[in-house]
């Protein structure tokens, strides 16, 4: 048979040959090259000023450029190393000496890393007038005073328990060069003028990938891999299909393949599995009709299946927390006092008390999110059991992050039960500063108005003894508890693959350390 | 012929121009406040404030309108809120990731479609033309995110043919091509099933005319009636249809871009939308407007240039 010229023979000889040079196709051009490590990050980068970031990926490659003092550690409990600084010590209560380490460059001609660059880059941040966002880590900085070339003293106002836990080895710490920020106008986006830390930037193709390239000049630990390529990838199944593809050597996972990946792990590839620092909470507005009346608010605590929740939510894979405060850090409770084991009658005969024999209707906001929705399913399915009739709302994160802001006129008035997650830093302050009442209607969106849990925030904040801390932080969780406002659910769980030809340095919330990656 | 040209110019202008001015409206009537957003729990209403008044925010809607098409006609998209970096740098940079994703996405199936219907209208009712019929019905069916889950699955992970992710090397045409094929792939099947059915019922419309039959009656040779006199006049409503598709594959394109991690125009403007980066969402918008108004232009000028009937229509 013949159409237009073409043969049948033909045809088939046309495909016999297109299949077979698929078949001997190189086997694509992703060889494993191993001094390039090629990870995955969840957004490109915009801005890489460390008084400015927007972006936890960011976090990661600030910490290639710029050193710090001081630096977190990778291992699995929390705790931190010197970075720039060769000595560093805390000589009184607001007295913090340090001797930087000499001979560290910054690129650009911009000469050697002084005790000047380090007042500068904290006062920088610190100062009213810069509008760093990231001020408040250095709300307690009175002055940096400079002793000698490489030497110098933090002074601080009051003593300050989060400093060596999330104020220096943070990413607004990081070390910038003076000379080099003041010549481009004091701020600067995507393009550090000058950069001083192990990796410096090799090339950055903006929604595509950012090229590290070891820094020649950096004399601190050699860092094992001589280029470091991040892609960003938003997606997190795409990057497993990346992974699986052979693509990126190491990637984050989504909850819902960790037990996949934990049963059937990619070939040459291991899975880990860290504890989040994040909290997740079913909230209340107590504000709100008829979650003003606390006896409502406990009669929703007793009826909640936290352990059900958790498990349909998170795959089994989270465990279900006690507070805000993840374990691990001072202040971590070991149980709830009212959440163990959902209580039907007690709940039932607390809404009868109310007034509300046959329960009542209310709504729950919740971000678009599967793990949310799943979870909102379940508080639903619970509440119906006690009569109380629970509508699901959605919203994108745009709208959902402003719906309890008093900032954003009335709405917040229509909140009443809402699923809520916070990420945060390792000190407990992190979690307990949005919960004091100068956050009611700002990010305290149960509107929880206690002065003795703003006291106590504050007098946690200037204790150093840790012993001390975690007392406090624990009446803290209590006095939420109490209230009726809160329903602790979990801290989920952060999962990462990697190939087995690498060590990756993670800190115990799972955030990489990239520069301390490893061939194996 | 250049009347018609002109006149349909300044129709896109107004489509443009309306479409723009409509969008600018409706993001003002979008919960969230892009400040809170960007400066995160930690920022001051100070910090906000001026953030917004940075954005322009603190003006009325008519005002920032006028702004608006008062810069775009110096040539000015503004600046992205977060980056600081011109809004026009970035919308360029991504493009033509765009662009040619959209032109192979629409350009294979063009290639494969048409031949196809042509193919099944010629040999109507034979068991090439039900075969036909079922796997175009069969691949339109299909959604396109399904079709491109399940080829990474296949051409990237399991054969690692074809690369997962990306858009290929920087400057170089052949990487950026190899990384082109799974998303044009998967956009583009289900347009081939649709342009085989479109063609093969256009032909059959047309080879049925008097004047293919007198053709034949003279003994014309079969490629020379179908490609010659057949096709040229059954292919009108497939152009139409392939300028209309540019809107519909840079909509596909946007799933296209998350699934296989490539830079693009869609996702840009998703992201955006979720930052409320309102310059970024504007600047992308007002040229995916004017590029589906430009296709829609061209496929009706080569329409009109193929028949006649159509220039004096308007």
């Amino acid at each position: 048979m013949e159409w237009f010229g073409i043969t049948r023979r033909g045809l088939l000889k046309g495909a016999s040959a297109l299949g077979l040079g698929a078949a001997v196709a190189p086997r694509l051009a992703w060889s494993q090259d191993s001094k390039v490590l090629r990870v995955r990050s969840y957004s490109d980068l915009q801005v890489l000023d460390p008084a400015f970031y927007l972006s936890a990926p960011e976090g990661d490659i600030m910490r290639c450029l710029y050193p710090r003092l001081v630096e977190y550690q990778a291992g699995e409990t929390w705790g931190w190393k010197k970075n720039a600084a060769a000595e560093i010590e805390q000589t009184d209560a607001t007295h913090i000496k340090f001797t930087l380490r000499p001979g560290i460059m910054f690129s650009n001609g911009f000469g050697e890393m002084t005790a000047e660059d380090v007042k500068f880059s904290f006062e920088r941040v610190a100062d009213p007038a810069v509008e760093s966002p990231y001020k408040d880590d250095f709300a307690v900085l009175d002055r940096v005073e400079v002793t000698d070339t490489h030497s110098g003293v933090i002074v601080l106002t009051e003593p300050f328990a989060p400093l060596w836990s999330t104020t220096l080895p943070n990413k607004s710490a990081a070390i910038v060069s003076k000379k080099a920020v003041e010549s481009v106008g004091g701020r600067f986006e995507a393009e550090p003028p000058a950069t001083s830390g192990p990796y410096m930037i090799k090339e950055w193709v903006p929604k595509q990938r950012l090229a590290l390239v070891r820094n020649p000049d950096w004399n601190g630990e050699r860092p094992d891999f001589e280029e470091i390529h991040i892609l960003p990838i938003e997606d997190e199944k795409t990057a497993e299909i990346a992974f699986e593809a052979g693509e990126l050597d190491y990637t984050a996972i989504s909850v819902s393949s960790i037990p996949q990946y934990e049963s059937d792990p990619p070939a040459e590839a291991t899975l880990i599995r860290r504890p989040s620092l994040a909290y997740v909470w079913l909230g209340m507005n107590v504000d709100a009709e008829p979650f003003t009346d606390p006896r409502v608010r406990r009669a929703i605590q007793h009826a909640i299946d936290v352990e059900t929740v958790v498990d349909a939510a998170y795959f089994g894979v989270a465990e279900r927390s006690t507070g805000i405060i993840a374990p691990g850090l001072a202040g971590h409770r070991e149980r709830t006092l009212y959440q163990d084991k959902p209580d039907l009658e007690k709940a039932r005969a607390l809404l009868q008390e109310a007034g509300f024999p046959n329960g009542f209707s209310c709504t729950i906001d919740i971000l678009n999110k599967t793990e949310r929705l799943t979870a909102a399913q379940i508080i639903q399915a619970n509440l119906a059991q006690i009569g109380v009739q629970v509508e699901i709302q959605q919203h994108d994160s745009g709208t959902f992050w402003t719906l309890g802001a008093e900032s954003e006129g009335d709405q917040w008035k229509n909140v009443q039960l809402m699923l809520n997650r916070f990420s945060m830093s390792p000190d407990p302050s992190w979690a307990t500063a949005w919960f004091t009442p100068e956050q009611v209607g700002v990010w305290n969106w149960e509107r929880f108005d206690s002065p003795e849990f703003g006291e106590l925030h504050k007098q946690a904040l200037v204790e150093t003894d840790e012993a001390k801390r975690d007392v406090l932080y624990r009446k803290m969780q209590d006095l939420m508890e109490e209230s009726g406002a809160y329903v602790f659910l979990t801290h989920e769980s952060n999962a990462v693959i990697h190939r087995n030809a690498i060590v990756p340095a993670l800190q115990p919330d799972a955030t990489v350390i990239l520069p301390e990656f490893r061939r194996a | 012929m250049l009347q018609y040209a002109a006149k349909r110019l300044l129709l896109s202008i107004v489509i443009v121009a309306v479409a723009v001015t409509l969008l600018f409206c409706m993001i003002f009537l979008v919960p969230g406040d892009p400040a809170a957003i960007a400066l995160g729990p930690r920022a001051t209403p100070e910090l906000k404030e001026a953030l917004r008044a940075r954005m322009g925010l603190d003006q009325p809607v008519p005002i920032q309108l006028l702004r608006f098409f008062g810069n775009i006609l110096q040539g000015d998209l503004g600046l992205d809120v977060w980056s600081n970096r011109p809004v026009s740098v970035i919308v360029f940079e991504v493009l033509p990731h765009t662009l040619w994703l959209v032109l192979l996405g629409i350009g294979w199936p063009v290639l494969v479609g048409v031949p196809l219907g042509c193919y099944a209208a010629v040999r109507r009712n034979s068991f090439a033309d039900k075969v036909t019929g079922v796997l175009s019905v069969g691949v339109i069916a299909v959604p396109a995110f399904v079709v491109a889950v399940y080829s990474l699955l296949i051409f990237a992970v399991a054969l690692r043919w074809f690369p997962a992710i990306g858009a290929g090397e920087p400057g170089d045409f052949g990487s950026q091509l190899y990384h082109l094929v799974l998303p044009a792939f998967a956009i583009g099947l289900g347009w081939v099933g649709y342009l085989a059915r479109l063609v093969r019922a256009s032909m059959l419309e047309v080879l049925g005319e008097n004047h293919i039959r007198t053709a034949r009656a003279y003994g014309l040779p079969e490629r020379t009636i179908v490609f010659r006199y057949a096709l040229k006049v059954a292919i009108l409503p497939t152009v139409a249809l392939v300028g209309i598709s540019i809107g519909s594959l840079l909509s596909s394109a946007v799933f296209a871009e998350i699934v296989f991690a490539r830079p693009g125009i869609g996702k840009l403007i998703y992201d955006a939308v979720i930052t409320r980066n309102y310059p970024v969402v504007m600047g992308a918008v007002l040229v995916t407007t004017s590029l589906l108004v430009l296709a829609t232009l061209i496929a009706d000028l080569v329409a009109a240039s193929l028949d006649p009937r159509i220039r004096e229509s308007l």
